[in-house]
């Protein structure tokens, strides 16, 4: 089991951002949190890898790694199990692609001649070699997200955390984007994602979703296909015109 | 190796902002450099001092009538001495003629009259031993005790200058010298932190990817320390400018004093400890 939590809950002062959240990812696994804004989908990430503290929980167990005794030292190790990619990508933009991939490497102590080897294998599924000296702030928006993809990958993570990784992007890159992760996960890398929008999910059918409300799970992790309701963010007209906008470019 | 590339990291890193870093270098090598000036000071002033505590001088006076023969034997006795720098004898005779000579012949001839008032004397300058404060009080009572001597003057004052210039330099200069390192370390630890604040989101990234502490921290501290290594230099290169500039400046009468630069112990612990102060502050600065 890589990722296993039983009753987890975590609090701002009196305010209950997590209240007893259970979720079992098994290696391999693609699972898509969603729910509205403030539900607690990025609270439940941070706490994933180790950005919060867990409160109060009956087990909290990430890649082997005890969460609820968790010393400080062991926060790297984590980590580096562990690729993280975000909303506003996190990335440096005066640093090159090159540079910015290659820190997820350096920080473990990667030989220089495997560095550049294994950042230019990386940025070659990615689409980003001839880029890769470019400084990142001269790119695209969804070149800037996939060098943090590149980033969370390359070091062949156990698991990928993407938090609303395509909430800056237009449905078109968001679907390029997520074929990628389907990529990754095809080769056997387990992914949690949160999202809000319902045509992320659908871009990914083989994916198991949880939705949250409030801090707390509703109902059962089940697959995209089968999720009762509309339980995300429905699309917007304008959305789903560019979407059709762009399906038909890509064909 | 790693530890290298990290410590080479942060020396580059300090490219990023060149203005700042310069500016900052500018502020601690004054700083250092202010510091140099009151160590070049004392020392100055501690070896001048020692130049004088060195001498003490001492005027003897035999009884009126006594024999001759027996201060000559007394002066011998003091020429033999090994601590003995220099000696002015005069017997009563040549006394008297120092004195007539010293009011003009004439006049001198008529105030004192033809009756010589005056006692055979000795003028002995003796090296001080440094590291001994009571020597001269010692010496002051053998010279008492020699045959025949009336009286022995020698003015103790030459010895307490020194003690006082020892107690001010403690008292005050090392404080001050200690201030300064305060401000050249509140300054680099002050850099540190904004180059931190300003490298927040890389540090949140690094931290995000599992790097350690160390990996973060390291590259930081040798920035820091590279700083005051290199204001450390520029401090001591000011010091010898400004100190050769000035080494004349009071050699002449009736001071003859020159001004020497800092022995190389003192300009290393100059340089050491603003590298210790750069490293210091750094650490702290960088510590969470």
């Amino acid at each position: 089991m890589l990722v296993e939590l039983e009753r987890v809950s975590f609090n701002f002062g009196n305010n209950w951002a997590l209240k007893d959240v259970s979720l079992r990812l098994d290696k391999g696994e693609f699972l898509f949190l969603t729910g509205p804004s403030g539900a607690g989908k990025t609270t439940l990430m941070r706490l994933l890898y180790a950005a919060l503290p867990v409160t109060r929980g009956v087990r909290a167990e990430v890649c082997g790694f005890d969460l609820k005794n968790l010393k400080g030292a062991q926060v790297p190790k984590l980590r580096r199990e562990i690729g993280v990619v975000f909303q506003d990508f996190k990335i440096l933009p005066r640093k090159t692609v090159m540079a910015n991939v290659a820190m997820a490497l350096e920080v473990r102590g990667t030989p220089r001649e495997l560095v550049e080897r294994r950042v230019r294998a990386v940025l070659r599924v990615l689409k980003l070699e001839d880029k890769a000296y470019e400084a990142c702030e001269r790119l695209s928006g969804g070149e800037q997200q996939r060098v943090a993809i590149a980033r969370s990958v390359v070091v062949n993570p156990k698991l990928i955390l993407a938090d609303e990784p395509t909430g800056n992007l237009d449905l078109g890159l968001s679907r390029r984007l997520i074929e990628v992760f389907r990529q990754f996960h095809a080769y056997g890398t387990s992914i949690v994602m949160a999202t809000h929008s319902s045509e992320i999910l659908r871009m990914a059918p083989e994916a198991k979703v949880l939705h949250l409300q409030d801090g707390m799970v509703c109902g059962d992790m089940c697959s995209v296909e089968s999720q009762p309701g509309p339980l995300v963010q429905p699309m917007t007209q304008a959305e789903r015109a560019a979407m059709e906008e762009d399906a038909e470019g890509g064909s | 190796m790693n530890v290298v590339r990290l410590a080479g990291r942060g020396v580059r890193d300090l490219a990023d902002h060149p203005l700042a870093q310069v500016f900052t270098l500018a502020a601690v090598t004054l700083a250092a450099f202010l510091a140099g000036l009151f160590l070049l000071l004392l020392y100055n002033i501690d070896r001048v001092m020692l130049e004088q505590r060195g001498e003490v001088t001492f005027q003897i006076y035999w009884k009126p009538g006594a024999e001759q023969k027996e201060i000559d034997k007394a002066w011998e006795a003091l020429r033999a001495d090994p601590a003995l720098k220099t000696i002015a004898t005069f017997t009563p005779e040549q006394a008297y003629e120092e004195l007539v000579r010293s009011f003009g012949r004439e006049v001198g001839r008529d105030a004192l009259g033809a009756r010589n008032p005056l006692p055979a004397t000795a003028q002995a300058t003796f090296a001080v031993p440094t590291d001994d404060a009571e020597w001269a009080r010692g010496l002051h009572q053998r010279l008492k005790g020699l045959a025949n001597v009336q009286d022995v003057h020698f003015n103790p004052l030459q010895m307490d200058l020194a003690k006082s210039w020892v107690n001010i330099s403690r008292g005050l200069v090392w404080p001050l010298i200690g201030l300064l390192a305060l401000v050249a370390g509140l300054i680099v630890g002050n850099t540190i932190k904004l180059a931190q604040i300003s490298r927040l989101d890389e540090v949140e990234i690094l931290r995000l990817v599992g790097a350690t502490r160390f990996y973060i921290q390291l590259p930081m501290l040798s920035g820091g320390a590279f700083l005051c290594l290199v204001s450390g230099v520029l401090a001591l290169l000011l010091l010898k400018v400004f100190q050769l500039l000035v080494h004349n400046v009071l050699n002449i009468p009736p001071l003859f004093l020159t001004i020497e630069f800092l022995p190389l112990s003192q300009a290393l612990t100059l340089f050491g400890g603003l590298v210790l102060v750069g490293l210091t502050s750094s650490w702290v600065a960088v510590k969470e």
